[in-house]
């Protein structure tokens, strides 16, 4: 069998689109998710029972069932229950931000837990109101201590962001595979779709050790 | 503020704590502390001196009994509900050091200090780190406003800590055991700094367990076991010749030495 890559070029546009697609998709996933998990974050660390349990519920739920189906049941299912058309970016970015927010607030909670109970006693006996306690010192150093964990959390989201073609939406798993269907040319095509996830990914696993590093030295945790 | 002399700066009256159902912390504790008074409170460990001054603080919960401060009760838990009602206002006139390092890692020394003058009293940033630059000189911490607390010895970082608690100008300041994690080097360079701290009359309530620093500092010492105070005398009472059985034997099994 002859393989043939400079099919690829042929098809570079479209590639890039859908790649495009796929990093815009999951940057706004990394944001809106980040900050859902966050405050998951805080109600599973929080003293009312009730936020505890919701956000466990919440949490285990996500983090127990197949994204797959997560994207299928929000994009085929939540429209009939609430009765309005959802297209399917809006569900993937649903979908991908629950995602997000389920993997990222158990980030958030083992950081928080890492917070010795002494720094609020200074917060207190500095008289800082409770939101600065949050803003100033509570959440740069969950955040800092999160950033490696994070960095993996966000690669996680951007391999999983290929479920989105299952729903129709023109990312580059969606384009990769459209390509490798009309040209027949499998091999060739869903190689380079891989390398290209491969490219962008790596790099930043590799960045979760050196932030790692980094930020250990800094809080001298 | 003002007040007679006479009038206590600090009064507790009949102060009783409890972690849990089991565990009673303090008994029925009443302490004058007049201004200008360094009162050192000294006691066997598990005896509450931490609790009392977390208390004072506001940083725990009492079951009852009040603490004014100036002559305005600022935590009281009297009524039915026993809650504790804690006044934040009369609680920022007092300023603690703990005995663990309490620094906020995250930011730099100039950072530490300048965070509650500035979101508290919503000073200016450029005055704050004025006074800050000038507080960190005057305890020989000039050269470190920058670093940040992972890159500070021990002695430094209680440096900075009652460096950023005196930022916020306290009429009482409490030190629960600040040089007790420190390693025996660096212990004179922080007691230092409360030393000239007291030089400038600054009244302070203190928890230690170093005899050479109990008697250069206190005016007043207190001996707190069980919950309840057992002595409470001059140092040269106290410290040399107690008068009660109690306060002896825990002077001679913990200074060993009296005079
Ligand atoms: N948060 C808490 N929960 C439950 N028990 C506590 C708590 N804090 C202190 N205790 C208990 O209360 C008692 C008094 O503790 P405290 O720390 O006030 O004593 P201390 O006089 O400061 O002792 P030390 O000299 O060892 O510092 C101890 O028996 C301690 O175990
Ligand atoms: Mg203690």
């Amino acid at each position: 069998m002859a393989l043939d890559f400079s099919i690829i070029l042929r098809f570079q546009d479209a590639l890039l689109l859908g790649l495009w697609t796929t990093v815009k998709l999951t940057l706004v996933c990394i944001v809106l998710g980040c900050s859902l998990g966050f405050f998951i974050g805080l109600a599973r660390t929080s003293r009312s029972a009730i936020l505890r349990a919701a956000s466990s519920v919440y949490v285990e739920f996500f983090r127990g069932t197949p994204v797959l189906v997560q994207l299928f049941w929000i994009f085929f299912c939540l429209p009939l229950i609430l009765g309005v058309e959802l297209s399917n970016l809006t569900s993937g970015v649903i979908a991908l931000t629950l995602y997000m927010g389920a993997i990222t607030s158990e980030t958030f909670r083992a950081s928080l837990k890492s917070i010795g109970p002494e720094q609020l006693d200074a917060c207190v006996a500095l008289g800082l109101p409770r939101r600065v306690q949050v803003t100033n010192v509570i959440l740069p150093q969950a955040v800092l201590r999160a950033v490696p964990t994070l960095l993996s959390n966000c690669v996680s989201l951007f391999k999983e962001s290929a479920l989105v073609s299952a729903v129709g939406m023109a990312d580059l798993m969606f384009v990769g595979q459209n390509i490798s269907n009309n040209t027949a040319r499998p091999i060739e095509v869903l190689t380079v779709v891989a390398l290209i996830y491969f490219v962008i990914a790596f790099p930043l696993t590799r960045a979760v050790t050196l932030v790692e590093r980094r930020v250990l030295a800094k809080l001298a945790i | 503020m003002t007040m007679s002399f006479s009038a206590p700066l600090v009064k507790i009256q009949s102060l009783y704590k409890s972690y849990g159902p089991h565990i009673q912390v303090l008994k029925g504790l009443d302490i004058e502390m007049k201004p200008g008074e360094r009162v050192v409170v000294i006691g066997p460990s598990g005896g509450g001196k931490s609790t009392l001054l977390r208390v004072m603080m506001g940083l725990e919960k009492i079951d009852s009994g009040s603490i004014s401060f100036g002559g305005k009760p600022y935590i009281s838990s009297e009524g039915a509900d026993r809650k504790t009602e804690i006044d934040s206002e009369v609680r920022r006139s007092i300023g603690m050091v703990f005995q663990h390092y309490t620094l906020f890692p995250h930011l730099s020394v100039i950072q530490n200090l300048i965070l509650a003058p500035c979101k508290v009293r919503g000073e200016a940033k450029a005055s704050a780190t004025k006074r800050a630059q000038a507080l960190l000189e005057r305890f020989g911490l000039g050269a470190k406003a920058n670093a940040y607390p992972a890159q500070l010895s021990g002695g430094q970082k209680q440096r900075v800590a009652i460096a950023r608690a005196l930022m916020l100008d306290p009429k009482l300041m409490l030190f629960d055991e600040v040089t007790s994690a420190l390693d025996p080097e660096l212990v004179a360079e922080v007691e230092q700094v409360i030393l000239q701290l007291a030089a400038q009359d600054m009244p302070m309530m203190i928890v230690t367990h170093d005899m050479w620093f109990a008697k250069n500092i206190a005016s007043r010492v207190i001996f707190c076991a069980g919950g309840v105070v057992v002595e409470d005398g001059p140092p040269e009472q106290v410290l040399g010749a107690p008068k009660e059985e109690r306060t002896r034997e825990f002077i001679d099994r913990v200074f060993h030495i009296r005079h």
